[in-house]
């Protein structure tokens, strides 16, 4: 077991740039500790997930023994017929509570949690709101509100019973009526959820109620007061994942109704209520003395809207954390400087980045092409010497340490004959003597005239060098580039995926199924598609993930991308006074943990 | 003048409606959409149709765009921010507006605070050397544009000197203000400049200056009541167009230095497809401007008897 936990947000802005990610929905962890106005331009896809990049810093750690404590408690259990462990940590060994943490963070683009798609705004919604299950630590599905939960012998009912003490924050008890009304409300046509079709589409009956063709969900039941059931439309064991989603959150009828103002002071569930925000200024989320899983030992959080150049206001010690630019860094880690102790490695995100391959389009319809492009690059040296390290070469679809990563994969090492070889025998072999080879376009998205990231150069180089195809770059502005690429206009194209949710499920299924509209290569493989269906409803978690390596096994086989990052690990600058901020690789909420040791 | 006046107010509307049904129909027809932004890589055609339907966007542009001028209209309603979900464009447009007054506010005084005064003395030495330097000084610094200005400006004061900071805003009386205001409003200087120059020629070649000095006045009597109290009414004209600018960001500034203003915001909200805001935007710049050259016009002529508006003959 990992004996820390990191996180990073930070980096984003490098990455954005290197990698031609863009992150999601505007993007935005805090802009704030960029201290250059790069207006990066943003987009990933994963909202749910990590850090979109587009600027730049922070999450930061404070591990401690109680780590240990807290991952075993996220594991999941084989206790009886429950579906997840309860998230409810004790922590008896804890200073006495109180203390402001103070940090920069952005705008949230909205604090309706059934809106929410973008990192930033989950954070605040993740503090503020709660649903029925969330992640531990270490990325399982538990308990929040509900106080047990079982699945039926088929594996599409999920019976949730609600915690006796689980009371929105003006005291009310949160009921199974809430829950009901508040994922009906996620899916209401007249809330504009663009979510609530990816995290609730499993539940039987949504979709009607998304089309407006019924006026309830007939998939989601009240029992009594405090016991709900959902049924869902095949035994897929990631729905539970997907409920951790804030789509699923459970909001106040009364207000929401009542109150068309009831997201400046929103009655939810979670840790923290929402004591100010000013828009532009700072947001103050303050202690839910009731929080059903024990008060968080912090009395206050800070968050700090109007900018500022974050290392400075770290090293006044007006912030309790940040995230380290790579200017700051090599100073940070020499261990003479005063603030090299308070520097902590994050972890990298669940992220995998790849050049993708139309492979309806020639020359791309041939494998032996497609696998040529990925023996022709040396990932590992353009990692070291073009990008410092800051990631490492892609070995498959899934990132380490996701649900489901193998190591056992064989994925393309650089080996510039094999590529030579494998293009000799493509059908274009005699296309590209003659010099009639198709032309090729690879389009990446960025705007404001943003530099083409050097390692993209570098690939388009090795290329030519090494197998004699000239590759032209365009650019494309974010909205454009997504409208294009998911009409599979392009022929070549550099994007990034982010985890939403911590299930093979999520890369696997979500990229490369034939079917998925997210897939924007053309690929498909009737015997992929076979798996991966499988895998859907397989509810033995090690048969499934053996189907899944199998299938990237098959993906990396044929190539439909040519591979090139996982994200690398960060820095974050965290005071020594403040423990247990833990920087993790999902967006999780967290700051209930932290607490001053001084 | 009263008509003249209200003549211009009437043709404001329509002006307005031109603008705003420009800038509608180019936003629509260009590709993208906030819905597909919202989506991300979350590709899903049923989903984006369904919340495209729900949205409007897909009826005839002429009933979206006449829904549109009925909420401003009727209601004074700019509509929400499809990228602040349910956020009132208002609210969100009037934080940046103010903000970027305020920088505006900085140009402005430092355009005119060292515009006229140079303007000014290089009129009265026309001919001499010291004409010529500052002329030339200022043209210079016309000629400059903020992309080359900008970088300097950071590399010296931020960089190397360390007086300033990079980026950032913390309000009207902070050094984040300095650079941006030295970048926006040095080149401005070199057009007053070059205005008052001329205007102070033009006063100096009339009649009743050669009159003035032919009774025996002190030649600073005629230089002070004579030349520059004539010499400034023109440029009423440049401060007119220079408020009306003050509400509209100024993009590439605003970016450099990470302002968070009207400019940035309308590019941020391009790249986000936020109609609502871009409208409100287009219609509120316009507004101003046009306000502002009729109340320039209007009191024109209060300040100076000589021109009558509107009165027929006289220029």
């Amino acid at each position: 077991m990992k004996r820390k936990i990191f996180r990073i947000l930070l980096m984003g802005a490098v990455l954005a740039a290197l990698v031609g990610l863009v992150a999601c929905g505007g993007s935005d962890e805090p802009p704030a500790a960029a201290p250059e106005p790069t207006a990066a331009p943003t987009a990933t896809s994963a909202p749910a997930a990590a850090a979109p990049a587009a600027t730049a810093p922070s999450e930061a750690p404070a591990p401690t023994a109680t780590t240990e404590a807290m991952m075993s408690a996220g594991q999941p259990t084989a206790m009886g017929e429950s579906c997840a462990p309860s998230a409810d940590l004790t922590f008896d060994d804890r200073p006495p509570q109180g203390g402001t943490l103070v940090r920069l963070f952005a705008d949230p683009p909205t604090l309706d949690p059934h809106l929410m798609g973008d990192v930033t705004s989950s954070v605040i919604g993740g503090e503020v709101f709660g649903g029925l299950v969330t992640l531990s630590l270490d990325y399982q599905p538990v308990l929040d509100l509900a106080e047990t939960c079982s699945i039926s012998e088929d594996g599409l009912v999920y019976t949730f019973v609600l915690r006796e003490n689980a009371k929105f924050h003006d005291g009310k008890p949160v009921t199974a009526q809430d829950v009901k009304w508040s994922i009906e409300r996620a899916a209401d046509p007249d809330t504009l959820s663009h979510t609530a079709e990816t995290y609730l589409g499993d539940i039987v009956g949504v979709t009607d109620k998304l089309e407006g063709t019924a006026d309830e969900i007939s998939g989601v039941k009240v029992v009594d007061d405090r016991t709900v059931e959902f049924t869902i439309d095949a035994p897929k064991s990631y729905f539970l994942a997907k409920l951790t989603y804030p789509t699923a959150y459970v909001v106040d009828q009364e207000q929401v109704t009542d109150d068309g103002t009831w997201l400046e002071e929103p009655n939810g569930t979670g840790p923290f209520k929402l004591a100010t925000y000013e828009i532009g200024e700072l947001i103050v989320l303050e202690r839910n003395e009731n929080y059903h899983l024990g008060p968080p030992h912090l009395e206050s959080v800070q968050m700090i809207l109007s900018g500022g150049s974050a290392m400075i206001m770290y090293e006044n010690d007006e912030i309790h954390l940040t995230g380290v630019g790579l200017d700051d860094l090599p100073r940070l880690l020499d261990p003479n400087d005063a603030l090299n102790p308070q520097l902590h490695r994050s972890p990298q995100d669940f992220d995998v980045f790849y050049i993708g391959l139309n492979v309806a389009e020639p020359p791309f319809d041939d494998v032996k092409v497609r696998q040529a492009l990925n023996y022709a690059i040396d990932l590992q040296s353009i990692a070291e010497n073009v990008l410092d390290g800051r990631v490492s070469p892609a070995t498959g679809v899934i990132p380490p340490g996701f649900p489901s990563y193998t190591e056992n994969l064989r994925s393309y090492q650089f080996n510039p004959d094999l590529a030579r070889e494998l293009m000799q025998e493509s059908k274009y072999a005699d296309a590209l003597a003659s010099g009639d080879f198709p032309r090729v376009t690879l389009t990446i998205s960025g705007s404001f005239g943003a530099a083409i990231p050097t390692y993209l150069e570098v690939i388009l180089e090795q290329w030519r060098l090494e197998l004699g195809i000239e590759v032209e770059i365009q650019q494309t502005e974010w909205a454009t580039f997504l409208q294009d690429v998911n009409d599979k206009k392009y022929q070549m194209f550099s994007l990034g995926w982010i985890a939403d949710y911590p299930d093979p499920q999520n890369f696997l299924d979500v990229l490369l199924h034939s079917d998925s509209q997210s897939n924007h290569t053309n690929y498909g493989n009737p015997e992929v598609d076979r798996l991966l269906e499988e895998a859907r409803t397989e509810r033995d978690r090690a048969r499934r993930f053996e189907l899944y390596n199998q299938v990237e096994q098959m993906i990396i086989d044929d190539a439909p991308w040519v591979w090139t990052w996982f994200s690398g690990e960060g820095y974050a600058l965290i005071k020594p006074e403040v423990s247990d901020y833990f920087l993790l690789q999902m967006s999780i909420p967290k700051y209930r943990y932290v607490y001053f040791n001084q | 003048m009263g008509t003249y006046a209200a003549r211009r107010l009437l043709w404001l509307p329509f002006l307005l409606l031109i603008v705003t049904f420009v800038t509608f129909a180019l936003l629509r027809v260009g590709p993208g959409d906030p819905v597909q932004v919202w989506l991300g890589q979350h590709q899903n055609d049923e989903v984006r149709a369904r919340l495209r339907a729900q949205l409007g966007l897909d009826d005839p542009l002429v009933v979206q765009y006449v829904r549109y001028v009925e909420g401003v209209v009727t209601r004074l309603d700019f509509g929400e921010s499809l990228r602040y979900r349910g956020r009132p464009v208002s609210e969100l447009l009037s934080k940046r507006m103010l903000v970027s007054l305020q920088l505006n506010a900085a140009v402005v005084i430092i355009t005119l605070g060292v515009g006229i005064p140079v303007g000014l003395f290089a009129g009265l030495k026309q001919g001499t050397g010291l004409d010529v330097v500052a002329v030339t000084i200022a043209l210079v610094f016309q000629s400059l544009p903020v992309f080359i200005t900008a970088p300097v400006l950071l590399l010296m004061f931020a960089l190397k000197l360390d007086l300033l900071p990079a980026s950032g805003w913390e309000g009207f009386f902070s050094p984040n203000i300095v650079m941006p205001a030295l970048v926006m409003g040095v080149p401005g200087i070199a057009i007053v400049v070059r205005f008052v120059r001329a205007s102070v020629l033009d006063v100096m070649a009339q009649d009743y200056i050669r009159t003035a000095r032919a009774k025996g006045l002190a030649e600073s009597t005629v230089q002070w009541r004579h030349i520059l109290r004539n010499a400034m009414l023109p440029l009423w004209t440049i401060f007119g167009f220079t408020i009306a600018g003050l509400a509209g960001g100024t993009f590439i500034v605003e970016i450099y230095f990470g302002i968070p203003g009207v400019g940035l915001f309308a590019i941020e909200s391009f790249f986000q497809r936020d109609y609502p805001v871009l409208l409100a935007i287009a219609v509120i710049t316009t507004a101003l401007f046009v306000l502002a050259n009729l109340i320039i016009d209007v009191t024109y002529s209060l300040l100076d008897p000589r021109i009558r508006v509107g009165g027929g003959n006289v220029t």
